[in-house]
């Protein structure tokens, strides 16, 4: 398997929207989009990349609201793929619901699944699911304390404030090899998520792709700090993931031109900024494969040498067809690259990514030393 | 020394937005002089700020120029804030300004009111939509608040001439500003690590069973 050598790894994350193609005014079924995520996670497997995350959304235009569905049916199609989210919602999704869900992904991926914890940035699905928003930092940290537990101990008796009680609970099914998902935790600009990574010693990932450097370096740096402040290693030995967010032709110009109709429409930043405002001020890369390894490379300068590096390539109504060509460009020409160039001077003791097989070798490790 | 920021939402060019928020800048640095507290300013004009206003707004972050403008307004130990009335509030620019800067970034800050109109049916500007906007955003209002119609500019022969109420606001604002004294700005980044951390302490100790006194 791939993740089980790689000290990094390259993937794609979708947030899953229907998007009118602003060029020609058509939007995609639901169904469609649902089956061009799929196609797409198969993709990203056939040119060699490792890891697919899917957002969590319960709301119009957003189509993944069930992530494990969706996964496990790539996972059905795939057989090196790492299926992941982007994010999982901790505040309103039930913790014994999420520990059910991924541990039995983990179980029919055969160990290649991690997850993201988030937020979510809608305030009405609190509401929605029978939770107030107001007490979204003390949910966060009761639900991942819950599941926490809920994948490490055999039998649970838990009482909290925010969920009915546990008594006598026990996870079935039970982690694959007793070894839970790795779990990371996903921000765009709290320092709150930053420190319940540290905190537990567990992957930080910055969303990175709608502020400028500045700030993701400040986020990241918290966390390093954090992390060694908590004793789970040196700050250079956290793990840490950051989101990017690419369009290229062979050609830097021919890129610019059939990126802008999508940029200057997309829900997120349009008809705010200029392409090249946006360029300049946050990672957003358009142009040629060469620009985007260049771009790339110049993350670890403000982040230290790191673990996972997610692209957003199908949003914005992009159309499926170029989706899978963007995705053909990473896999070819982009991430061979990086992943050789990453390595450049990159020290031992910083961990690679970290996938199930390598944390069953720290679990059997552990138990032989304890 | 004492450090003035001042924000003018002036649009034309000359302003008498501009040209009122100068003479409350003079007026208060005049009043402070006297008073033995040497006193710095910087002015902030939003005209040329407006794209970036528009775009923090769309995009939820701050260009270089507008972060700038950010850092003048943060570090100040009082603000003078300056609003042409449009449509009897301020503009809609101006409230543009503050819609988009860092969550409390004028918490405890000293805030003198002002704004300009064509005629004075729109003073109340001033206690209707400049002093909630900035109470909410927990500045200290001075109370003495400067409306300037186009006559004011004009007429200095009334008992209430524009001079004269200058001179009353900036003196209000003035001991505003020095019983206050140097303001220590709130860095909510470094709350909100301190009040997770100890959440986090809360909830493992809660957690664990071993921590149960009995």
């Amino acid at each position: 398997m791939r993740g089980e050598m790689a000290a990094m790894q390259f993937g794609i994350f979708t947030v899953g929207d229907v998007t009118p193609d602003p060029t020609t005014g058509r939007e995609p079924t639901e169904a469609k989009r649902i089956h061009s995520s799929v196609a797409i996670a198969k993709k990203a497997e056939e040119v060699g990349l490792d890891v697919f995350a899917t957002g969590e959304h319960h709301n119009p235009p957003f189509v993944p609201s069930s992530p494990t569905t969706l996964l496990g049916f790539i996972a059905a199609q795939t057989t090196r793929l790492i299926l992941s989210t982007s994010t999982t919602l901790i505040t309103t999704n039930d913790p014994v619901k999420i520990a059910e869900d991924f541990s039995v992904l983990q179980h029919l991926s055969g160990g290649r699944v991690d997850l993201m914890l988030g937020r979510g940035n809608t305030g009405p699905v609190y509401p929605w699911f029978g939770q107030d928003i107001r007490m979204a930092v003390p949910l966060t940290v009761e639900h991942y304390g819950l599941l926490r537990r809920l994948w490490r101990e055999k039998v649970v008796d838990w009482s909290g404030e925010f969920r009915g009680a546990l008594q006598g609970f026990t996870l079935a099914p039970q982690p694959l090899d007793g070894v839970p998902p790795f779990v990371w935790h996903g921000s765009i600009r709290t320092p709150e998520i930053a420190e319940l990574a540290a905190f537990y010693g567990d992957g930080f990932f910055a969303n990175h792709i709608f502020w400028p450097p500045s700030h993701t370096k400040r986020m990241v740096d918290i966390y390093r700090r954090r992390f060694e402040h908590h004793k789970h290693g040196a700050a250079d030995q956290a793990i840490v993931g950051l989101g990017g967010q690419v369009f290229m032709r062979p050609n830097s110009q021919d890129a610019v031109t059939e990126f802008r109709p999508y940029f200057d429409n997309a829900p997120v930043y349009g008809h705010g900024p200029s392409l090249e405002e946006f360029t300049a001020q946050t990672p957003l890369t358009v142009g040629s494969p060469q620009e985007v390894i260049d771009r790339t490379l110049g993350f670890r300068d403000y982040v230290g040498d790191y673990q996972r590096q997610l692209f957003l390539v199908d949003h914005a109504g992009l159309p499926l067809k170029t989706v899978l060509e963007q995705l053909d460009l990473l896999g070819e020409e982009v991430v061979p690259v990086l992943r050789k160039e990453f390595q450049v001077g990159r020290p031992e003791h910083v961990p690679d990514a970290p996938t199930h097989e390598s944390l069953v070798r720290a679990a059997e490790q552990a138990g032989e030393s304890a | 020394m004492t450090k003035l920021t001042i924000v003018t939402g002036g649009l034309r060019e000359p302003s008498s937005t501009r040209l009122l928020a100068d003479r409350l800048d003079e007026a208060v640095r005049a009043e402070l002089a006297e008073q033995g507290v040497p006193a710095t300013s910087t002015i902030i004009e939003l005209r040329p700020l407006g794209r970036a206003i528009m775009d923090a707004m769309l995009t939820g972050f701050a260009g270089a120029d507008l972060e700038a403008a950010f850092e003048a307004v943060g570090s100040a130990d009082g603000l003078i804030a300056v609003t042409p009335a449009f449509n009897a509030s301020y503009s809609g620019l101006f409230k543009s300004f503050f819609d988009v800067v860092p969550e409390e970034i004028l918490s405890d800050m000293p805030v003198m009111i002002a704004a300009t109109g064509g005629t004075e049916r729109h003073s109340l500007v001033l206690e209707h939509a400049m002093r909630p906007m900035f109470s909410y955003l927990h500045a200290v209002v001075s109370p003495t608040g400067v409306y300037a119609a186009t006559d004011d500019f004009g007429a200095q022969h009334t008992a209430s001439g524009l001079s004269e109420r200058i001179g009353r606001a900036s003196a209000d604002f003035a001991r505003l500003l020095r019983s206050c004294g140097p303001r220590q700005r709130r860095d909510v980044f470094a709350e909100e690590l301190t009040a997770m951390e100890s959440l986090l302490q809360k909830a493992t100790r809660d957690d664990d069973p071993g921590s149960v006194e009995d």
